[in-house]
């Protein structure tokens, strides 16, 4: 029984690889994007010095010592940029799951139950969209730090997951009503099954798919509002990400003194990062439904 | 019907519109640190200084009495007086900024759209060939640069390598204009690498979008018989294309809503004096009085917005029809 399960999901898998290798750029995305995996994980190894020190004087040009030379404190910038990768991964990666959870928990209740809560949940979901997020996430960091006296970090994160889940609770609920309507669902219900239980038991693994692209997806756009939160100075000051060390080269004249070592990395990594996620939801989309395979 | 459901929009309208003013009441005043202390802080102020500003502003009031004050100021554009800003009034510096912002974002609409929507035609037009390839491509590339730094990028090679246009900044600062025209020019030449910032980090979205509705469009059974009547390429094309434009129309239709809050970015690195980076200062500075204000307008277009572009897909989408839900 546990080998034939077994097979069946290796078989999956190469079906998976098969359908997914064909397309060029879900590929190259998938490379790169493990590169920046590898590097965010063994920053430790890669990076030359520790980003938090200072490490040389202030302002010096890239030389061997320092790749990407200083910044105005002395600390390598270089190692601020791998540093960042890891920063600006892990904020992006918990806060598209955690949007991602509440907008398929939204969307499954709303799909599932119909009726009066559906529409409200949908209303809420309609004005949600309405407000232009960056500044939706400002003021959620705000008010997280005033109201539950969680550190910086997770309040920006919890912020950016607030800001991203009504689009997933929309994609959700509809996949919701179209499965809640299949003959196996009515049996669960004659069986006796609760709510809660089809919900996620028999509903949430046909939704599954879309969960997952969304996961991916989520995970760029909220990279790049952390890094556009950090260069405006409104996300954690104490952590290196790439928009926090865009944010000081900024302010600190990177451009006026032509210092294009310090900005120009930081955003390169932004756009490969965020880029090369978004091919990999796109592959993984294409796996999923057929529909998009046609050429 | 139609009337049914415009009646059932404004009242919509009206919930969504008091929930936002309930928010907007609530969100400046949940934020860490209260302006009087603030203003201490900044200035220096004595003890005695500070418990006078508290009461003055009603910071020493109970919720309920701020909120009647502050519904009472709303309808009587009594808007308060910023805390950064001192002795001005908060209805004085926002009308001050807001034409700027019309102007950047009214213009970046222009050119976001209009570049988008041609983009995403033609691809969608060629779809398969090498052209819909490399638009596509270029687009997602496009979507995935943080605006900001794509602006940065453009002040340092334009503004401070070239030295083509001003990196900040409205108007020349001090700078006496001969005449309006002169005037006009300035402001133009101030206007150029924002728009050009905006546009070539904007135009993406709309370009995949027309992109995808051109595609679907073009499968559709009247292109088909369009075709099979024989009718010229060019006709087909502009029957596909009246079509194909619904969804990116509608899409304008709410960026036009987030013209006061979607200036942020823009405007705070560009220095441009309108509403955003006003915005962006009354954050920094818990301007509470300002940031009510430029909330309270940025719920107003944005549910004008909204409420517009359900017009507009009523009027131009005849498909569309206005029955009775539930």
């Amino acid at each position: 029984m546990r080998s034939t399960r077994l097979q069946a999901l290796r078989g999956k898998l190469r079906e998976f690889w098969t359908v997914y290798k064909r397309d060029r750029a879900a590929l190259a995305g998938l490379a790169i994007f493990l590169v920046i995996l590898m590097v965010a994980i063994f920053a430790d190894f890669i990076a030359p010095y520790n980003p938090y020190e200072r490490v040389g004087r202030p302002y010096e040009r890239p030389s061997w010592k320092h790749l990407l030379g200083t910044n105005d404190i002395g600390q390598d910038i270089f190692s601020e940029v791998i540093y960042g990768t890891r920063a600006s991964l892990l904020i992006g990666f918990l806060a598209a799951i955690t949007g991602t959870a509440i907008g398929t928990v939204v969307g499954l209740v709303s799909g599932y139950y119909g009726s009066k809560l559906d529409e409200l949940l949908m209303r809420a979901v309609d004005m949600w969209l309405s407000i232009p997020t960056l500044l939706f996430a400002i003021f959620l960091v705000a008010v997280i730090i005033r109201a539950g006296g969680i550190p910086m970090f997770y309040s920006v994160i919890l912020a950016i997951a607030l800001t991203s889940w009504p689009p997933v609770a929309r994609l959700v609920r509809s996949a919701t009503l179209s499965i809640k309507e299949r003959p196996y669902i009515e049996s669960a219900v004659a069986l006796g099954a609760s709510s809660t239980r089809i919900m996620f038991r028999h509903i949430l693994p046909n939704v599954a798919p879309i969960v997952l692209v969304e996961v991916v997806v989520r995970t760029a756009i909220a990279m790049l509002t952390e890094s556009s939160l950090s260069f405006l100075g409104l996300g954690d000051p104490t952590v290196k990400s790439w928009g926090t060390v865009l944010h000081f080269a900024m302010i600190k004249n990177a451009l006026i003194l032509g210092l294009w070592w310090w900005f120009l990395p930081p955003g390169l990594m932004i756009a490969v990062t965020v880029m090369s996620v978004m091919m990999v939801g796109r592959g993984l989309e294409i796996y999923f439904n057929p529909r998009l395979r046609r050429y | 019907m139609l009337r049914h459901f415009l009646l059932s929009r404004l009242l919509r309208m009206l919930v969504v519109f008091f929930i936002i003013v309930l928010l907007n009441f609530l969100l400046p005043r949940a934020m860490p640190g209260d302006p009087a202390s603030i203003l201490a802080n900044e200035y220096n102020l004595p003890v005695e200084t500070v418990r006078i500003l508290r009461s003055m502003w009603k910071l020493d009031r109970p919720l309920h009495e701020q909120f009647v004050a502050y519904i009472e100021s709303l309808f009587t554009g009594q808007w308060g007086y910023s805390y950064k800003y001192f002795p001005r009034a908060v209805y004085e510096l926002v009308m001050e900024r807001l034409p700027w912002t019309l102007l950047l974002q009214g213009t970046t609409s222009l050119t976001v759209s209009t570049v988008g929507m041609l983009l995403g035609v033609l691809a969608g037009w060629r779809r398969g060939t090498r052209a819909d390839v490399s638009i596509t491509v270029s687009a997602i590339l496009v979507y995935a640069v943080p605006y900001y730094w794509l602006a940065l990028m453009l002040q340092y090679a334009f503004g401070y390598v070239l030295r083509i246009f001003p990196v900040a900044h409205a108007v020349t600062p001090g700078a006496v204009h001969a005449s309006f025209l002169e005037y006009a020019a300035d402001v133009l030449w101030h206007l150029a690498l924002p728009v050009l910032a905006v546009t070539l980090t904007a135009y993406a979205s709309y370009t995949l979008m027309t992109r995808n509705s051109m595609v679907d469009v073009l499968e559709e059974d009247f292109i088909f018989v369009a075709r099979a009547k024989g009718l010229p390429e060019r006709i087909v094309m502009k029957h596909a294309v009246r079509n194909a434009l619904l969804p990116p129309l509608t899409m304008l239709a709410i960026r036009l809503g987030h013209i006061v809050g979607g200036a942020v970015i823009t405007e705070t690195v560009f220095s441009y004096p309108g509403v955003g980076y006003l915005i962006y200062e009354s954050i920094i500075y818990k301007d509470y009085p300002v940031l009510n204000a430029a909330f309270f307008m940025l719920a107003i277009t944005v549910i004008a917005a909204n409420f517009a572009a359900d017009l507009l897909y009523a009027a131009v989408d005849p498909r569309i029809r206005y029955v009775r839900r539930g």
